[in-house]
């Protein structure tokens, strides 16, 4: 067992930013996500919409398209957008 | 947490509502079956691999070319799966497309281009033909989930299918959960069908994030897992899949670019394709992944895909069309600063998965007969998670296939089904709610022991393989095995966090194993053994078959001219 596998929980990047003042607070993003990332308390509009699991995010999209405000923008982390990873290191190790 | 069971029973439970449980729920449903859906997302018009869309569809449509046949299409077969297809299954598959596609128009979709008001259907993947239809299909799920609904399937939301139940080889339902409200219910069926597709988050990848995957990272091989632990046969599992992506996003969108004439590029500005392939970047994708992971390792990369000499009209089509397969690829060329049309875009491999090895028709996954049906009685598969894989298209024809199969068991089945055994699922419930007990100080997170896996399967049983890596992934494997009762779930989606989790260890060890198995390559890097890098025509032309054993994952084979309804035991 490696040693970082109790490390974690860095800073987690939140790719789905919802603009509050637009917002209408209305449970559709929760609806749809596949992914059970966001939480809105039902019947309720005075609370927004909790992103409450921001790693796991698929980057579909699907709350942005079905946002009726267009409250939701999605954000990619820079990972993604300057990813610098050498290809190399997907390819496997060779062992004898 | 509540105690109590809810109970629920049904002619027909599907475990899975993407496009293969909803196309195999709906003909139960027309022939008057109950249908209940077991789906882990919120609504069946938006959930799965295409619930944001998608833009090609591949059929034949038999509009007049002989191309356009059935007949064609099979005959090309064994070349497309490099002689390893169940071509019972994949005939029966395609002869039913042109009845499939017809019958999801008349759901509502549609599949013609608005500027020519027709198909426009395009070549690419190494097929002998344009059988991709390029299409819009933003709402292609929404039409197909509204089906199911109109006709009056059931549906579990947010619900996680833990263990299907079997008695003397006959399936009779599932143990699900919600892992919203915490309740857990008791499904009896008369036939189940296993649709909750290919297996990913099993590798890494160049962003380094777990969930930025090609395909639904929620789609974790959880009916391999279950079928197996219950005793199916399982096939094709040492072939690993991969696409080209943008380098830092894993997702669709390699259909478009090929079909409308990209170009592969190295660092050197050369078109490498047609080093590997007479078709070149028309070829297969597995051939595509393999001649890009080949560039890499000759240090010809950065690899980019270069559209810079596409005529005005197609660069117009392509940015227009962009967001169909990925709604949010805009925005991230967007972010990017990136202009497809004047730049080339750099790409990589995608993070692996068990799904059909880049290779149409030939499925990683359950073995199923001519109607879906499993080596279990009344047990169903289809989609990504079945032995015959062939895209969306696919999914929704063997669906179609499975559901049909399910109409005509069901009735022959006597009625009576097995009373559920409720301290055997009481010890399943309470083996589960345990990993929301674990201490601290001993408890294990998901995302380090998938971590774990991801690395294991990257280093030493993807895209190079030998018998020593192999040998040492399992030993990992198994020791991480041992340690899944540490996993602690500090919430109920936790939890069903944890099952996927479980799924793709068992997952990658019986994709070692398979691996292991196949001493020889086949299909380029879809399994490379480097210690046995020829692909051996003689003794080969088999599949790899894993089954449950008394120590564990065994194989045998069987020769790739049988079905592999001929390894099946079962008596009905």
């Amino acid at each position: 067992m490696s040693s970082d596998m109790k490390a974690e929980e860095q800073t987690v990047h939140n790719p789905i930013q919802i603009d509050p003042e637009t917002c209408v607070k209305c449970n559709l993003c929760d609806w749809i996500c596949p992914g059970d990332l966001i939480y809105k308390k039902e019947d309720n509009r005075e609370t927004l919409p909790v992103i409450a699991y921001p790693d796991e995010c698929w980057y579909c999209g699907l709350c942005q398209s079905i946002c009726p405000v267009d409250a939701i923008t999605v954000i990619f982390p820079d990972q993604m957008i300057n990813c610098q990873t050498d290809v190399k290191t997907l390819l496997g190790k060779v062992i004898d | 947490m509540p105690q109590k069971w809810n109970s629920l029973d049904t002619d027909v439970l599907v475990i899975g509502g993407g496009v293969a449980g909803c196309m195999a729920a709906i003909p139960a449903l027309e022939a008057g079956l109950s249908v209940v859906v077991c789906e882990k997302g919120k609504v069946l018009d938006h959930c799965g691999s295409v619930g944001c869309g998608v833009d090609h569809y591949l059929t034949i449509m038999e509009s007049g070319p002989e191309w356009d046949t059935p007949e064609f299409l099979i005959k090309h077969l064994p070349k497309l799966t490099d002689g390893i297809v169940d071509m019972a299954v994949a005939s029966r598959v395609i002869h039913e497309m042109p009845k499939v596609v017809r019958k999801i128009e008349s759901f509502g979709v549609n599949f013609k281009d608005p500027r020519f008001n027709d198909y426009y259907r395009l070549r690419s993947f190494g097929l002998p033909g344009t059988y991709h239809i390029n299409f819009d299909g933003t709402e292609f799920k929404k039409h197909i989930g509204q089906r199911v609904r109109k006709l009056k399937g059931s549906v579990l939301t947010r619900t996680m299918a833990v263990q299907i139940l079997v008695e003397d080889g006959r399936v009779y339902g599932a143990i699900v959960f919600n892992f919203r409200t915490g309740e857990w219910t008791v499904v009896r069926a008369k036939a189940v069908v296993l649709a909750a597709g290919e297996v990913n988050r099993i590798s890494l990848n160049a962003s380094g994030m777990a969930f930025d995957s090609w395909h639904c990272p929620y789609n974790t091989g959880d009916s391999q897992a279950m079928a197996y632990n219950a005793g199916a046969l399982l096939t094709n599992m040492e072939f690993v899949e991969t696409t080209i992506t943008p380098k830092g996003f894993s997702a669709q969108g390699l259909n478009a670019l090929v079909s409308e004439g990209a170009h592969f590029i190295n660092k050197s500005g050369e078109r490498f394709m047609f080093k590997y392939d007479e078709k070149g970047e028309n070829a297969r994708r597995a051939v595509i992944a393999d001649a890009v992971i080949n560039e890499y390792l000759l240090d010809n990369g950065p690899i980019y895909a270069d559209c810079r000499h596409l005529p005005e009209d197609i660069l117009d089509h392509m940015e227009a069309t962009l967001q169909i397969d990925r709604y949010t690829m805009p925005a991230f060329y967007e972010q990017k600063a990136l202009n497809f049309r004047e730049e080339p875009i750099e790409v990589s491999i995608s993070e692996l998965s068990i799904r059909r090895s880049g290779v149409y028709f030939r499925g990683s996954g359950l073995a199923v007969d001519t109607d879906g049906q499993t080596s279990i009685s009344g047990l169903f598969a289809a989609g990504d998670c079945a032995s015959v894989s062939g895209g969306i298209a696919g999914a929704a024809v063997l669906g179609h296939v499975a559901g049909e199969g399910v109409a005509s068991f069901v009735p022959k089945t006597n009625g009576s089904l097995p009373q559920i055994d409720m301290e055997t699922a009481d010890a399943i419930r309470e083996k589960a709610m345990k990993h929301m007990e674990v201490e601290k100080e001993r408890g294990l997170s998901w995302k380090a022991y998938e971590a774990e896996i991801r690395q294991t399967v990257n280093d030493y049983i993807g895209v190079r393989r030998n018998e020593a890596g192999l040998r040492h992934a399992l030993q990992t494997l198994h020791a991480l095995a041992k340690r899944e009762t540490d996993l602690k779930a500090d919430d109920l989606h936790g939890l069903m966090r944890i099952h996927e989790s479980s799924s793709i260890r068992l997952n990658a060890e019986l994709m070692a194993t398979a691996a292991l198995a196949r001493d020889e390559s086949r299909t380029g890097s879809s399994h490379y053994r480097m210690d046995h890098p020829d692909t051996d025509e003689t003794n080969w032309k088999k599949f790899v078959i894993v089954q449950k054993g008394s120590e564990g994952a065994e194989t045998t084979t069987l020769s790739a001219s049988e079905p592999l309804a001929a390894a099946f035991a079962r008596k009905n």
